[in-house]
């Protein structure tokens, strides 16, 4: 089990990661989603030894892993740009941690050639080992990436946003693919991300990193249905946040009054969350018996495919969006800058207390 | 002006300058073919290869004496090689030091660089004061080699700072992830990838140290190096057999530069070629 015990990192001024906890178990699928700028690349490489953390502990199997230097640490790292060696051929960068490394190096080239190919048979590429590595393809390149970092057998493997260099297409292929190699090794992985989508569907458990701590660990369903904070909820990219202040039982947002599910005392800040396809759309007579609603202003649609995205404008101008389905629509049809009442479930909002 | 008329009048102006650029050298050529009872100037009194045979040694004796050409070669060879070995080592690592900023490196920056800015002349006089002060004998392979290391050192910094401008650092700290130790992820990754520039800086001080002249002039002592020798012999009478010279040590640079172009195109082509081979397949 890999531990970080309040690891903060600070660069000048800055605060990169700010005494963050974290861990992961073994035999896991960890995806760690954080929007571009949160610290989740200085995460990994504070883990691998590229950079020390300023305070905290880094453990893995109770063992102190910070100030360890990253060749002794036995950890696996992909990069997003593969960092591949351009001088060697497919087999020879799979190869060459087993052939040079400090701890552990074999010196029988029959072994090692034996075991640089079950790697390459183990990502798909038996038959590239000749190949330079200039003359593979994007995916290919990720692949022996992939094998390079597995075939020395390391404790922990660290990706840093591995699919983001492939192209829409290439990258769900990987994502089952990069399941399938780990359950196969039984070795865990921490996967980082700033795509929503990729950590969903990569992790079976998904921690969401903000403002250098980690706001929420969960499995990927919870975490999207049941978002325990502002931050998670606003990384999932999957719900409408209506800041407010409680007063008399009723929340008092941006967007009018609205009833709350449970007693908060009065003056308590509040943010009301509810998710982009808990919210459905009519005329301000027609609101549907038990639920709540708000007014606002339709801006414009975006259609996406099985998706389609709403945008409506609340008075004091939040944006506020709402997901329907192609295949089961639910909204009626929408005349730009006209005003509807947008209506949800009481059971379908989440109530965050502190302010916005 | 005309488009049509630009690109004749470029041609003309290219023409002109290579020929300003190369002019002296094939007068030169031209005036080594020269004949034995012909003098360093035109016209050709008769075509022949006398003065060649004449710097071989192969002529019969003359009048004029053998350039005294052959001891001071092999020092000027030898200490371009000394100098490019310790310029290029020095230059890597301090262009690798350069890689993090570290406390001091603006000023560090430039007391490198200082070393080809002083003017030759000065360091060279400086330098030979300095040894008579301290009663060290001057010798080109003692004073004259520190600054010829002093003087090539910046170039090969600067090349190999270049070099690591462009590198990727995330190809060693991926030999680090694989448990290769620093030392042999610099042996096995980071000297392999930056071999092209270590390559270019080595022909840089080996060219600038072998016609160095001034910083030599004040500090190689008795023994004299290549460009010392040949100024001497200029300045008592010339005869064609410098020309002849001039041609050899000319064709010994494109020999070098051939193999410098040879080294960095298998260098650069060699994993397309692996790749082209075994297509075919």
């Amino acid at each position: 089990m890999l531990e970080l015990k309040g690891v903060t990192r600070l660069y000048g001024d800055v605060v990169a990661l700010d005494g963050l906890d974290l861990s992961v178990p073994d035999d896991t699928y960890l995806s760690l989603l954080g929007a571009s700028g949160s610290g989740k690349t200085t995460l990994l490489r504070l883990i691998a030894g590229f950079e020390e953390p300023d305070r905290g502990e880094v453990l893995l199997n109770g063992e102190r892993l910070d100030g360890k230097p990253t060749h002794l640490r036995d950890i696996g790292f992909v990069f997003q740009n593969f960092a591949l060696f351009s001088h060697l051929s497919v087999a020879e960068n799979v190869a060459f941690g087993l052939r040079y490394r400090e701890v552990g190096r074999l010196e029988n080239e029959a072994a090692i050639r034996e075991r640089t190919q079950h790697a390459l048979q183990l990502v798909g590429l038996e038959d590239f080992g000749h190949r330079g590595v200039g003359e593979i393809s994007g995916g290919q390149r990720q692949r022996v990436a992939l094998a390079r970092t597995l075939v020395t057998e390391p404790r922990i493997v660290l990706l840093d946003e591995p699919l983001g260099a492939l192209d829409a297409n290439l990258r769900a292929r990987m994502c089952d693919e990069l399941k399938s190699i780990r359950e196969r090794l039984k070795v865990s992985f921490l996967h980082v991300t700033g795509s929503e989508t990729e950590a969903l569907t990569m992790g079976d458990t998904v921690a969401v990193l903000a403002e250098g701590k980690i706001a929420q660990v969960d499995d990927s369903r919870s975490l999207f249905t049941q978002p325990k904070n502002p931050a998670s909820a606003r990384h999932l990219n999957a719900w409408n946040l209506l800041p407010g202040v409680v007063k008399g039982g009723v929340l008092h947002a941006s967007v009018g009054k609205l009833p709350i599910g449970e007693q908060v005392a009065d003056n308590t800040s509040v943010q009301l969350a509810v998710r982009f396809d808990d919210i459905g759309v009519c005329a301000p007579s027609d609101v549907p018996a038990g639920h709540d609603y708000f007014e606002a202003t339709y801006v414009t649609g975006e259609f996406n495919g099985p998706t389609a995205l709403s945008f409506f404008r609340t008075p004091d101008g939040e944006l506020i969006q709402v997901v329907d389905h192609l295949s089961d629509p639910r909204l009626p049809h929408l005349e730009e800058g006209k005003s509807y009442a947008l209506f949800f479930s009481p059971d379908a909002a989440v109530l965050f207390k502190g302010a916005a | 002006m005309e488009v049509r008329l630009l690109r004749p009048v470029l041609m003309l102006y290219t023409a002109l300058f290579l020929l300003f650029l190369y002019g002296p050298i094939i007068i030169l050529a031209i005036l080594s073919f020269q004949s034995q009872s012909g003098g360093p100037q035109f016209p050709i009194q008769e075509w022949s290869v006398y003065w060649y045979r004449h710097l071989l040694g192969l002529a019969e004796t003359s009048r004029v004496s053998q350039l005294p050409v052959g001891e001071s070669l092999v020092r000027s060879l030898v200490l371009a090689f000394m100098t490019t070995v310790v310029s290029v080592t020095l230059g890597t690592m301090s262009a690798e030091a350069f890689r993090t900023r570290f406390k001091g490196a603006g000023p560090i920056f430039y007391l490198i660089i200082l070393g080809m800015m002083v003017p030759g002349v000065l360091v060279g006089l400086g330098v030979a004061l300095l040894a008579n002060f301290l009663d060290i004998g001057r010798a080109w392979w003692s004073t004259s080699f520190v600054l010829h290391v002093v003087y090539t050192f910046p170039f090969a910094f600067l090349v190999m700072l270049a070099i690591f401008n462009r590198f990727d650092r995330s190809v060693e700290e991926a030999s680090l992830s694989l448990g290769v130790s620093p030392a042999k992820t610099f042996r096995r990754v980071t000297f392999p990838l930056i071999f092209p520039g270590v390559l270019s800086a080595m022909l840089f001080s080996f060219t600038l140290s072998y016609d160095e002249f001034s910083r030599t002039l004040f500090t190689a002592g008795a023994d004299l190096t290549l460009p010392l020798s040949i100024y001497g012999t200029f300045s008592v009478e010339i005869y064609p057999n410098v020309f002849a010279f001039g041609v050899l040590t000319t064709l010994f640079s494109f020999t070098l530069l051939a193999i410098y172009g040879l080294l960095m195109k298998r260098f650069t082509a060699r994993s397309k070629s692996r790749f082209a081979g075994q297509e075919e397949t």
